[in-house]
């Protein structure tokens, strides 16, 4: 080995050591300085007061926490400043007049804490540490595996049948060509598969009527099967229908329960008109800015490129909205016929139907949401024939309620409403055409 | 000569058949096929249904221009909702701060609810906050909702700590119409004027401690609002 190359290795290994003996002396000297029991309680009293306009390592509302002491240094009284800022401002204190400018003039709510607890927060500000990235992202279940397996052993077994028959036709075939030869005969002509099954069908006539009619059953039924699923995009019998959106909003995410890691978020905080209006309503941008404002990394980095899709529609630059916003084009995923009329309003607020019930899992098992029901008319009226109208504590069914507890037996339709115990919603006009169709 | 032209046309309506079923098929965010679409996407324009006009009779550009038109809109500048329920007659005015610094503490000086405080009313304020609020601010006001402990969402103060525990009612409901610095944005487009005060009741509940805070008549305070005062006392 040449001399230069060989120095040159052992000085980059010096200087290896060397900047590990000096970063590590840098970490001990931090952890020596980090005292646990003031931390945690500087965490306390930080997440009970500051935490709604600050954050130890990025600015928010208000400034990055970290490192306020060094920065107050010699400049003015912290401690004054964090108990009572408007008072301070009044002492004509110049870096902190210079901060309420930058911040855009939004005052600092006056906070009832010891200096010792103060200490205790700058403590933690200045020794924070990032916690741990969560344990993965919300808990997915992986999609079930089909349960139509039984039609393809099916066809297996029936392909495996297939291919005994034509060899063991074959083997037939040649056997008996061979008789011929050993007789003296002119060996038969190999007609093929279709010759063969051709003359097989002219010697048995009756098995060949049965088999076809059997198969033309067969495929008219199979084509009665696929047109009944034209137009039906949910459902058992179809893949349901689950377009690619704009923004991958995640609803296990945000709606799935909490304890498994999920946010839990009401479904009417989103879709707040689903109460209130013929619509659930696809919410606007600003109801996902009142989170995302002070959210701005997703639990991977593709969420985060998510959230930085809605900024770019918004116009938020991570302070205020100087961007030109624009509209963002969701693809809608529940498409019912014009001829129909549906009112999310009927069923949730009158109806009390959970919302799970037309949507399915999607708070458990739906990173995209799909179409879960399949919105064919068969669907609406057996459920509208099976659900029982909650009355009780119902305000939009007083009338009909007094009515029914009044007259019980006097009148003919009331006695047959009554007839099983329970009133459904086809008894009270839930099966009438124009209950829907108008 | 003519044979093999046939024979060409015959794969080529082939392939383009082929091509046509794969294209239907592999396209995520088409549905399908549907029987009769005339049927299905009338000419009538509806919230987030716009299907164009019938694309038989109009040029494709066109129709694909009428499917693509915002169907989302913010309401016209200056009207506020109007009910013309008498009960209701007070959430009929237009709100009298603005949304700066100066306005919220007007608002907490001199807005008062304009509807009492009683256990019907802190009821349906619960179940409201239960849908609106609680995901960050937690069962009880401690600031503890599922957004904070599992989506690392800045903290909000408790509604009985030194910060929020006297906050005066008419500063929350300046918060929920405009929001509040970064981390609480406005709900005014989410709940009604009724249904902000109503969670502000609960509220209040909660900052008593979960038990009522005594009963306090309606627009009790001389110095009342101009939307308050300005309102026809109910029955």
């Amino acid at each position: 080995m040449p001399l230069p190359s060989r120095f040159s290795k052992n000085f980059t290994g010096l200087l290896h050591a060397t900047l590990a003996f000096v970063l590590l002396l840098s970490v001990t000297t931090a952890h020596a300085q980090k005292d646990p029991a003031l931390y945690g309680q500087g965490e306390k009293v930080f997440k009970g007061n500051c935490a709604a306009c600050h954050k130890p390592d990025k600015d928010m509302t208000g400034p990055a926490l970290k490192g306020a002491k060094a920065r107050w240094e010699g400049k003015g009284d912290i401690y004054a400043w964090i108990k009572n800022s408007t008072a301070y401002l009044g002492t004509g204190n110049a870096y902190a007049n210079a901060l309420f400018t930058q911040w855009a003039k939004s005052p600092m709510t006056a906070n009832a804490v010891t200096d010792a607890e103060i200490d205790a927060v700058l403590h933690y500000v200045d020794n924070y540490a990032p916690p741990a990235p969560a344990q993965g992202g919300p808990v997915t279940t992986a999609p079930e595996p089909e349960s139509s397996t039984a039609w393809q052993w099916l066809l297996i077994l029936g392909l495996l049948f297939l291919v005994v028959v034509l060899s063991l036709g074959g083997v037939k075939h040649q056997l008996g060509n061979a008789v011929r030869e050993v007789e003296g005969k002119q060996p038969e002509a190999d007609l093929g598969f279709w010759g063969n099954l051709g003359r097989w069908a002219g010697n048995n006539k009756g098995w060949a009527s049965v088999l076809g009619l059997l198969l033309v059953v067969f495929m008219v039924l199979q084509a009665w099967d696929w047109a009944f699923n034209i137009g039906v995009y949910g459902g058992d019998t179809v893949e349901h229908y689950k377009p690619t959106q704009p923004i991958k909003f995640n609803h296990t995410l945000h709606a799935g329960k909490a304890d498994k890691n999920n946010l839990q978020i009401n479904c009417v905080y989103c879709h707040s008109s689903a109460e209130k209006s013929k619509h659930a309503g696809i919410p606007s941008a600003n109801v996902c800015m009142n989170c995302h404002q002070a959210v701005n990394e997703g639990r991977s980095p593709e969420g985060t490129a998510e959230i930085q899709k809605i900024y770019a529609h918004t116009g938020w630059d991570g302070k205020a909205y100087t961007g030109t916003p624009d509209a963002i084009e969701w693809v809608k995923v529940h498409n019912l016929p014009d001829h129909v009329a549906f009112s999310h309003a009927t069923h949730v607020s009158v109806g009390k139907i959970e919302c799970q019930k037309c949507h399915g899992p999607i708070d458990e098992k739906m990173d995209v949401a799909e179409q879960w029901a399949p919105l064919t008319m068969g669907w609406c009226i057996q459920c509208h024939n099976e659900t029982e109208v909650q009355m009780a504590g119902n305000g939009y069914y007083d009338e009909i309620h007094r009515r029914l507890k009044e007259t019980p037996m006097g009148n003919k339709e009331l006695r047959e409403y009554l007839e099983d115990e329970k009133i459904t919603v086809k008894e009270l006009g839930g099966w009438e055409c124009a209950k829907c169709h108008y | 000569m003519l044979s093999r032209t046939m024979r060409n046309l015959h794969q080529l309506i082939g392939l383009s058949g082929a091509l046509l079923l794969a294209s239907c098929g592999s396209d995520p965010n088409s549905p399908g096929i549907e029987y009769m679409p005339d049927m299905y996407r009338s000419p009538a324009v509806e919230a987030y249904v716009d299907f164009g006009q019938d694309p038989y009779y109009f040029e494709d550009s066109l129709v694909l221009a009428q499917r693509n038109t915002q169907s989302a809109r913010l309401p016209v500048a200056g009207t506020i909702p109007f009910s013309a329920n008498p009960d209701k007659a007070q959430f009929n005015f237009p709100y009298p701060y603005p949304a700066t610094v100066e306005g919220y503490e007007a608002a907490g000086l001199n807005l008062r609810s304009p509807i009492p405080m009683t256990q019907e009313n802190v009821d349906k304020g619960k179940v409201t906050y239960e849908k609106f609020c609680l995901h960050c601010h937690g069962t009880t006001g401690k600031g503890d909702g599922p957004v904070v402990n599992n989506g690392k969402y800045p903290q909000p103060p408790a509604y009985d700590g030194s910060q929020l525990g006297t906050l005066p009612e008419g500063k929350m409901f300046h918060s929920l119409t405009f929001g509040k610095n970064i981390a609480m944005g406005s709900h005014a487009g989410q709940l009604s004027k009724e249904e902000r005060w109503m969670v502000i009741q609960y509220v209040k509940y909660l900052q008593a401690g979960g038990k009522m805070p005594g009963e306090m008549p309606a627009t009790v305070a001389a110095d009342s609002t101009q939307a308050t005062a300005a309102a026809p006392a109910t029955k």
